[in-house]
Parts: structure tokens; C-alpha cells; sequence
């Protein structure tokens, strides 16, 4: 574990350390001896203990507040598919590894399969679902549907909310770059071709051949 | 009804209809349906290659919070026969508590041998073989033996070129992001049975179920509205199916059991292994004389050949003297499954790479050597079926291989192997392919027209990513004048009737006729109904053009919603199904592949590639040529990335993730161009699947050109390559 300053709040150091820390840490493989673990911990302020029996979460979905009981353990994905029926983010490999679950979290894209839901809370997150008004589709996605960047469709959420982040961090990005903010994405149908068409087209550059 | 000659949206690029559905998450696949009180399952697998069970203690079940029901899979004194293989499944509130469940229940074996290496189980004899059974039967069988009458006294008779080498490709898995499962629930008193399945053949696993179950088959409904990619892996409830509807039965609860990744890559299907020793000979000219081939594979722990094995030689069929030999070699991992043209890639590797290196011998040039060897046209195929691929095929070879000549530039960018500068070297290599496809019935389609003009199809096919839903629209929209956006369509549920499973690309051949034919008994019977009321015109004078009804008595047009207004209440309906003249079978493709090698680091990268596909009449542009590019990337994956690695040890399969069976990503793949050689007077031809048969074949044939040595097997990754490159020094 690193010693930077961590953002959420609740870290995941305070969180061993309030959750039976030092058995914990080793169950999980982490480096960290229990006494370092000690010494690194903010002095006084002891965080509660949690779980692991449910507890309240409230989380901030596509503009609306959702709420639920959740066990600590269970992930920003689980939470949001199996709790709050959000199933725009998909779980394929629950391990970082894919990015079908990914969403955005305070405009950043994370993978929903490798957070808490615990963490997440205070925190603005979309998913593919807030890309569409009524009728009126969002850019990214209506590229996806016109250039068929898609088949089975399961990636695609995925892959759509990747590359609106990297559109939104940056709308001058090249087709390279958006092309490099979906590397960690993974497509099993083969859609990378149509994708192309797409990115060009959102970047407003013709594709050579 | 023939298909329309002159085609206003057939044949041009449409959009999904329920693209955006999809590419914003509102889309609900199985994996997606979360159902009121809705429980969640979970398998127990043998973690052994092999072992029997002695003892399963369920009794710790009745603590963990939240666990609602068990259900033994295999008793006691039975055997697991992989690792994977299941044991017993539990259910519980909440996934979390299902998982407490699993690790609740204690499970005791008595290991037994096992063998998860081809090699390894190759050299069981019997007695001491690992599949389980009574007295241990050998691992292996005979998968073929054939050979051409004078094979030995003739076959090598004024050959001046010989080769042998070796070719193969592993054991890899079809990696379905949605992964196999379902959801399942009974009505109030167990009559009825809805399962929202991820499935390639939507009547099938109901009817399945209904067996299972011993339920009237009309009391089970499968619903699979989206759906994750199959692949060939996904044609029936499978144990989970089963089991998961028997624990919804005893829970008297909606209960949902998906797979999680590891599963779906341990016991949710597999593409068998092949390696082969191939010699091949021919003259000085490049005519080849014979064709030799021995190889094996595996098909995993159930029987089941791993190549094509009349189809070898591949493509080339017609090679005067032909050996092959095959043995199936039967391992402790999961049962291989259809994937993506069972069989022919691996045929391709085995031949078409064997191709490359006698024209290397011979030092002539790889599309030469083609040419030469292409199977004639079929002189009686072209008497009584003269579409066909057997009566076409030397014809449609060689033109799809001069469209690729040129597409590709190959007369000025291929080069004799290995003799590119640099450190990164460029190469090309072509590889041919061919299947079936074809479709059949049934496929029984209804369409409704009512008075608000609304267009209704439905069928009980399924649209696994392929854009069936759209192909439906698209033929509708053509026979009634109307844009694809105007129709509704409703599939993907097995009380819409039967239909026929959608593997080995027949999906479109199977369902495009049929709309055709619902549309063309639709509009009788609309016309019938309409033209007493639209001033008492003969049904004869009336057509449907764009948008309007033509009285061609007296050129009055009333406009589509209009006319179906004088419906009133009784909407239209009919139903047509599929019928021989519509759709054809047998396709040809070509493909070529550029790569880059990194002679230092062994990385080979695939930059461009080109296909050229024949497909009979094309439905939809846009779609058909995702399917071929789809096909492309997924062949590239075969060629570079992926290999189920099993470990010899423990007889567990090291990689069941996407981190370590490495998938390529967008920025791993290929640019891609592909063209189309549609031949409309075929009628419909599925090409699911022959897009991905020559990929691997043409990705090796153009590392043996960029680097002058042939990689033996795939995935053709940094160790082999180099270990091939000090091979040559
Ligand atoms: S499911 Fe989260 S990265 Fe794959
Ligand atoms: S569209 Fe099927 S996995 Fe990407």
C-alpha cells in the first residue's frame, strides 16, 4: 500500500484497522506487517466497525439517490447490479481485468468490480444509463449504434462510458488516445474495427486507409 | 416469392434496432434480470483433475446466514472427471451468502490419476488410462484412417519438392462475456416454469427443461431478449440450467445462477486442441502430388473429433494422393464444445500453413502455389446446381484471390520468407477457408399489421450479437414499403413457436426466408382485407410501394397509415416459414495478413489484414461486415493470445480469468478491410462463421514470411518466436 493521500472517505487502511485490521491484512496478501500497519494509522479517532453483517449505503447514481443494505465486502458493481437493479455495468471478470463494469466516479472511470460499495459513497457515479435523455442518445453511444460498434453488446457499456471519459477529460483527443483510454477494455466479439470508425468520427477526423 | 431484384433496404447499412438499447446499458441480457425475492446459486467443483468422492458433509449449511437450499449434483462414491466438474450447488439471499454456503459444505475425495497434457494422456495405454470407468480405458481412440488406393507405391512418384513439419494450435475457450446462466422461477403452484436463459437455441432449452422436469413442454417458457455471445457454447439448459430451476422449485423463489469467470472458462465450453505432422509434396512447378497428414487433439474428457477430418487436406480437396490419420486424445478438462466452425481452423493450420512452406521449397510465390492447387470447379454441380460453392468454387477462389492481390498490393509488398531488413520484419500470408452454413426450418414467423399502421414480427429465434432482430426489420420494412424503425420486432421467446439453434451459421438463412414468406402471406391477406374498402379496387391492381398503396387501376395512392386504418379492429396476421429457393450453403473466403516481428523481442504484431468473403445476398451491409472484421479479431486472438494452460501437477487449468488467457485489445488489433463478394441470386448464406476459420493460418503464414522459419504452434507468442529464430541460426 501506498502512502498517498487517500481521497475517499473511508481508506482502506482505516477500514482493515476498524474491521479486525491485522488478520485481515494477511488473509488479503497484503505487505504491510501489522505494526506498520499501527504505526501509519492516524493517531485517536477510531472508525467504527463495520459488518459484517448489512449496513446502510446511500449512493449517488445518475442524479438520483439510491439506498440499500449492503454488507462491506460487497463491491461498487454488486452493489449497484443486485442491489439498486442497475445492470448497465456488467460483471465478466470481477477483477479488473476487462472493463465491462466500468463506470464513472467524479467523471473518472473506474471498475465498478474492484471497489467497494462503501467507498463510493458521497461520490457522483454514472453509468452507461445516464448517456441517454428520452429519446436523445449521447454522442458516444450514438456512434457506437451507427458505425456498429457493437454485436453482442455486453462490452459496449463498457466501452462506452471508457471512452466518455476520455472524451470529456479531453474533446481535442486524437483517435490514438481514445484508442489508448479503451486499452483497458476487452471486446470478445471483435468489435475494435467498428469501434474505429467511431472514434474518428467522434474526433472528427477522416480515416485514412 | 423470389427476393426482390431490385432491393430498397435489403442489402444497405442499417443500424441495430436495438443499438442504442445496448450502448446504454437499458438493454436486460439473463445476467440482468433480477426478479422480486430473487435468490442466488452457486456451484461446488471439484477442485481435482480427478478424483471420487467420499464423503460430502452438508450439515454446517444451516448456519450461515441467508442459505436457503442445497442440491447434490454427484453423490458420494461418484467420480469428477475435471477440474470443475460439479459436485453440488447451494442457494442463498444474497450472492455473498452463497458463497459463505460454498465454503460451508465439505467436500472428501480420493484422488485418482490424471492427465491434462495431450502428451501425457497419449501415452496411457489400458489399464491405465485417467478417464474413470471400469478398467481404466486407454485416453486415446482412432479419430480416422484413410488413405488414397496406392497411396505408398504411387504418391511420391516425380515429386522434385518435399516438406514435413509440424503445425498446431491449443486447447483455447470461447470466453462469452456474458457467461452461461440463467434465471429461473415457477408460477404459484409449480406448473409452470420461465427461465431467462443465456442461450443460442431458445425452444431448445425450454423443451429441454420440460423433459427435465417432466412438465408439458408448452408449460416452460424461455426468454433470451439479448444475449452475451455463444460462440457454439450455449445450446441447452446445461447443469446449471437444471439445477438451478430444481432450486427454485424447492425454494419456491425466483433463483439466479450465472457463472462467475473462472467457471465460464473451466467448464463453459472449448475449442479441442490439434497438432499435426504434415509432409507434403509436388513438382517443380508447385503442383502438389500428396498430402500426408498425422495428428491428434483433444477434445477434453468426452469424445469428439478435433479437426474436420474428411475436409483435410483443407479447401485443397482435391490433391491426387491423400493420408490422413487422426486420434482423439481424451484428457481430464472440460468437454470441448462447438466453437466458431468446429473443426476448420484447425484444418486450415494444418494445411494451409503445410501449403507455405512447400511453396518456400519450391521458391515459388504462396498465391502461385494456390492457384495451381485450387479444386476445380465441379462439373456436376455445375450441371444441376450451377450457384453452388461446389460448382463455383475454383471460379470464386480465384477471383476473391485477385481482389485480395490487389487490395493488399501483395506483388509489391510480399517478399521470398525472411528476407526483410530491420530488426522489425514485415511479412504476408494468405490462407483460404470454407463452409457450409445453409439454412433450414423451422422458423415459423408471424406478422401482425393493425389499424395503426404498427408492423409486429415475432419469432421465438434468438440474436446472439449477430443482428438478427434487424434482419427481420430489414426484410419487413422492404415488402411493405416501410423503413426498418417502423417495425416492431419480438424474438427471443420460445412460446413464439419453434426454431432451429442458431450454430453454424444458420441463423439468417434460416429466419430470412421465413420473414420473406410471412411478409408475402401478410400481404396477401392485407390486401385482401383492405381493397373492398379502398373504393372497391381489385386486390390485383393494388401494390405496396414506398410509404403508399398503388391502385394501378387508377394510380390513386393512399398512404400506408391510411390504408391500414380501413383494418378497423382486425389487425392482419399470418405466418410464413422457411422453404427451399431462398437461402443457399457453401462459401468461399479468402485472407490475407500483414504482421511485424520484433526479431529481438519475438513480439509479433498484426497490423493490417484483409478478407474477402463470399456470402450470397446480403441482408445487412453494416452487420455483415462486423461479422467478417468480428471474425478477423477473433482468429488473430487464436493466432497470438490464447491458450487454456493446464497444469500438470494439480490438473488445474492455470489461467481461467481474463488476465493470464490474454484477450487482445483495440489497440492489439489489426486494421481491417474486408469485402464482400455478395452473389444475390444464391439467396441468403450465413457467414457466422467462415470469416474466423483462416485468420490463424494466414497470421502464421506471414510470420514465416517476415522471419524465413515457421513457428510451429499457436498462439505464436514471444517464446516461440524466438525460440524458432535460434532454431534457424
Ligand atoms: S468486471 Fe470489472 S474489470 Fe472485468
Ligand atoms: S460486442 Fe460482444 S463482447 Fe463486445
Amino acid at each position: 500500500m501506498s502512502d498517498t493521500k487517500e481521497t475517499t472517505g473511508l481508506s482502506r487502511r482505516q477500514f482493515l484497522k476498524g474491521s479486525g485490521a491485522a488478520a485481515a491484512a494477511t488473509a488479503l496478501g497484503t505487505a504491510a506487517a501489522p505494526g506498520a500497519l499501527a504505526a501509519q494509522a492516524p493517531a485517536a479517532q477510531p472508525v467504527p466497525g463495520m459488518g459484517p453483517a448489512g449496513v446502510k449505503i446511500t449512493l449517488q447514481v445518475n442524479g438520483r439517490k439510491m439506498s440499500s443494505t449492503v454488507e462491506p465486502r460487497v463491491t461498487l458493481l454488486d452493489a449497484l447490479r443486485n442491489y439498486l437493479d442497475v445492470t448497465g455495468c456488467k460483471r465478466v471478470c470481477d477483477r479488473g481485468t476487462c472493463g465491462a463494469c466500468t463506470v464513472l466516479l467524479d467523471n473518472k472511470p473506474v471498475y465498478a468490480c474492484s471497489m467497494l460499495a462503501l467507498e463510493a459513497q458521497g461520490k457522483e457515479i454514472r453509468t452507461a444509463e445516464s448517456l441517454v435523455q428520452g429519446a436523445k442518445l449521447d454522442a458516444v453511444p450514438a456512434a457506437f449504434v451507427r458505425f456498429d460498434a457493437q454485436q453482442c453488446g455486453f462490452c459496449t457499456p463498457g466501452f462506452v462510458v471508457a471512452m466518455k471519459a476520455v472524451l470529456e477529460q479531453n474533446p481535442k483527443a486524437t483517435p490514438a488516445e481514445v484508442e489508448k483510454g479503451l486499452a483497458g477494455n476487452i471486446c470478445r466479439c471483435g468489435t475494435y474495427e467498428q469501434m474505429r470508425d467511431a472514434i474518428y468520427s467522434l474526433c472528427n477526423t477522416k480515416r485514412g486507409s | 416469392m423470389p427476393w426482390p431484384t431490385t432491393r430498397r433496404v435489403i442489402g444497405t447499412k442499417v443500424s441495430r434496432l436495438d443499438g442504442p438499447e445496448k450502448a446504454t446499458g437499458r438493454a436486460k441480457y439473463s445476467y440482468d434480470i433480477n426478479r422480486p425475492g430473487m435468490l442466488h446459486a452457486r456451484i461446488l467443483r471439484s477442485h481435482y483433475a480427478h478424483a471420487r468422492i467420499k464423503n460430502i458433509d452438508t450439515s454446517a449449511l444451516e448456519k450461515v446466514p441467508g442459505f436457503r437450499a442445497f442440491h447434490i449434483i454427484k453423490n458420494a462414491g461418484a467420480e469428477c472427471r475435471f477440474a470443475g466438474d460439479e459436485v453440488l450447488a447451494v442457494c442463498a439471499d444474497t450472492e455473498e451468502h452463497a458463497e459463505d454456503c460454498l465454503r460451508a459444505v465439505r467436500v472428501d475425495y480420493d484422488e485418482l490419476p490424471h492427465a491434462v497434457k495431450e502428451a501425457d494422456a497419449r501415452r496411457l495405454v489400458a489399464g491405465q488410462g485417467t478417464l474413470g470407468g471400469a478398467n481404466n480405458p486407454a485416453n486415446t481412440q482412432a479419430g480416422g484412417d484413410f488413405a488414397t488406393a496406392n497411396f505408398d507405391a504411387q504418391a511420391y512418384q516425380g515429386t522434385s519438392h518435399q516438406i514435413e513439419g509440424t503445425y498446431g494450435a491449443p486447447v483455447i475457450s470461447h470466453q462469452c462475456l456474458e457467461s452461461h446462466g440463467l434465471v429461473a422461477e415457477w408460477n404459484q403452484d409449480q406448473s409452470e416454469l420461465t427461465v431467462w436463459a443465456s442461450t443460442q437455441a431458445v425452444p431448445n432449452t425450454a423443451n429441454q427443461l420440460a423433459q427435465n422436469f417432466k412438465i408439458p413442454a408448452a408449460r416452460v417458457r424461455c426468454i433470451t431478449h439479448y444475449m452475451g455471445g455463444g460462440f457454439g457454447s450455449k445450446f441447452g439448459p446445461d447443469i446449471q440450467g437444471t439445477v438451478c430451476a430444481e432450486l427454485a422449485r424447492k425454494t419456491r423463489a425466483p433463483v439466479k445462477l450465472m457463472l462467475d469467470r473462472a467457471e465460464e472458462v473451466t467448464v463453459g465450453g472449448q475449442r479441442p486442441s490439434a497438432y499435426g505432422t504434415v509432409k507434403v509434396a509436388g513438382n517443380r512447378q508447385g503442383d502438389i502430388r500428396a498430402f500426408e497428414v498425422d495428428c491428434y487433439g483433444s477434445p477434453g474428457v468426452g469424445g469428439g473429433a478435433t479437426v474436420n477430418f474428411n475436409l483435410l487436406p483443407y479447401v485443397y480437396v482435391t490433391v491426387p494422393f491423400i493420408k490422413r490419420r487422426h486420434q482423439i486424445v481424451r484428457m481430464n478438462v472440460q468437454t470441448a464444445r462447438a466453437m466458431r466452425a468446429p473443426g476448420h481452423p484447425q484444418n486450415c493450420i494444418l494445411t494451409d500453413q503445410a501449403l507455405d512452406d512447400l511453396a518456400a521449397a519450391v521458391g515459388i510465390n504462396p498465391i502461385e502455389m494456390r492457384l495451381r492447387n485450387l479444386p476445380p470447379n465441379d462439373p456436376n454441380a455445375l450441371k444441376t446446381a450451377p450457384n453452388t460453392y461446389m460448382a463455383r468454387r475454383n471460379s470464386i477462389y480465384r477471383s476473391q484471390i485477385e481482389i485480395i492481390r490487389k487490395m493488399c498490393d501483395w506483388d509489391r509488398v510480399w517478399h521470398p520468407p525472411g528476407r526483410g531488413d530491420g530488426v522489425v520484419k514485415t511479412g504476408l500470408g494468405m490462407a483460404l477457408h470454407t463452409w457450409g452454413g445453409g439454412g433450414r426450418g423451422p422458423n415459423p414467423t408471424r406478422i401482425t399489421i393493425s389499424a395503426d399502421g404498427s408492423v409486429l414480427v415475432q419469432s421465438s429465434s434468438q440474436d446472439l450479437g449477430t443482428g438478427q432482430r434487424t434482419v427481420a426489420a430489414i426484410v419487413t420494412a422492404e415488402i411493405f414499403g416501410l423503413e426498418p424503425t417502423d417495425i416492431t420486432v419480438q424474438i427471443g421467446e420460445s412460446q413464439h413457436g419453434p426454431s432451429t439453434p442458431s450454430g453454424g451459421s444458420t441463423t439468417c438463412p434460416g429466419t430470412a426466408p421465413a420473414i420473406l414468406r410471412a411478409c408475402e402471406a401478410t400481404r396477401a391477406a392485407f390486401l385482401a382485407a383492405i381493397a373492398p374498402r379502398l373504393n372497391n379496387a381489385q386486390v390485383d391492381d393494388l401494390v405496396i410501394e414506398r410509404g403508399n398503396i398503388l391502385n394501378r387501376a387508377n394510380n390513386e395512392r393512399t398512404p400506408w397509415r391510411q390504408a391500414c386504418a380501413r383494418l378497423g379492429q382486425n389487425p392482419v396476421q399470418a405466418t410464413g416459414d422457411w422453404a427451399a429457393g431462398l437461402s443457399d450453403q457453401g462459401v468461399g473466403g479468402v485472407q490475407v495478413a500483414e504482421v511485424k516481428v520484433d526479431t529481438e523481442t519475438g513480439v509479433v504484431r498484426c497490423t493490417r489484414f484483409w478478407a474477402v468473403q463470399d456470402c450470397g445476398l446480403v441482408i445487412n451491409k453494416l452487420c455483415c461486415e462486423s461479422q467478417v472484421a468480428g471474425g478477423v479479431i477473433m482468429g488473430v486472438n487464436y493466432a497470438l493470445f490464447e491458450e487454456c494452460i493446464y497444469d500438470r501437477a494439480t490438473g488445474r487449468q492455470v489461467n481461467p480469468d481474463m488476465e493470464f488467457y490474454k484477450l487482445g485489445g483495440i489497440q492489439d488489433m489489426p486494421q481491417i478491410y474486408v469485402h464482400m463478394m455478395d452473389m444475390p441470386e444464391r439467396g441468403v448464406i450465413g457467414i457466422g462463421e467462415p470469416p474466423t476459420i483462416s485468420t490463424a493460418a494466414a497470421v502464421g503464414n506471414a510470420v514465416f514470411n517476415a522471419i524465413g522459419v515457421r513457428v510451429e504452434q499457436a498462439p505464436f507468442t514471444p517464446e516461440r518466436v524466438l525460440a524458432a529464430l535460434a532454431r534457424r541460426k
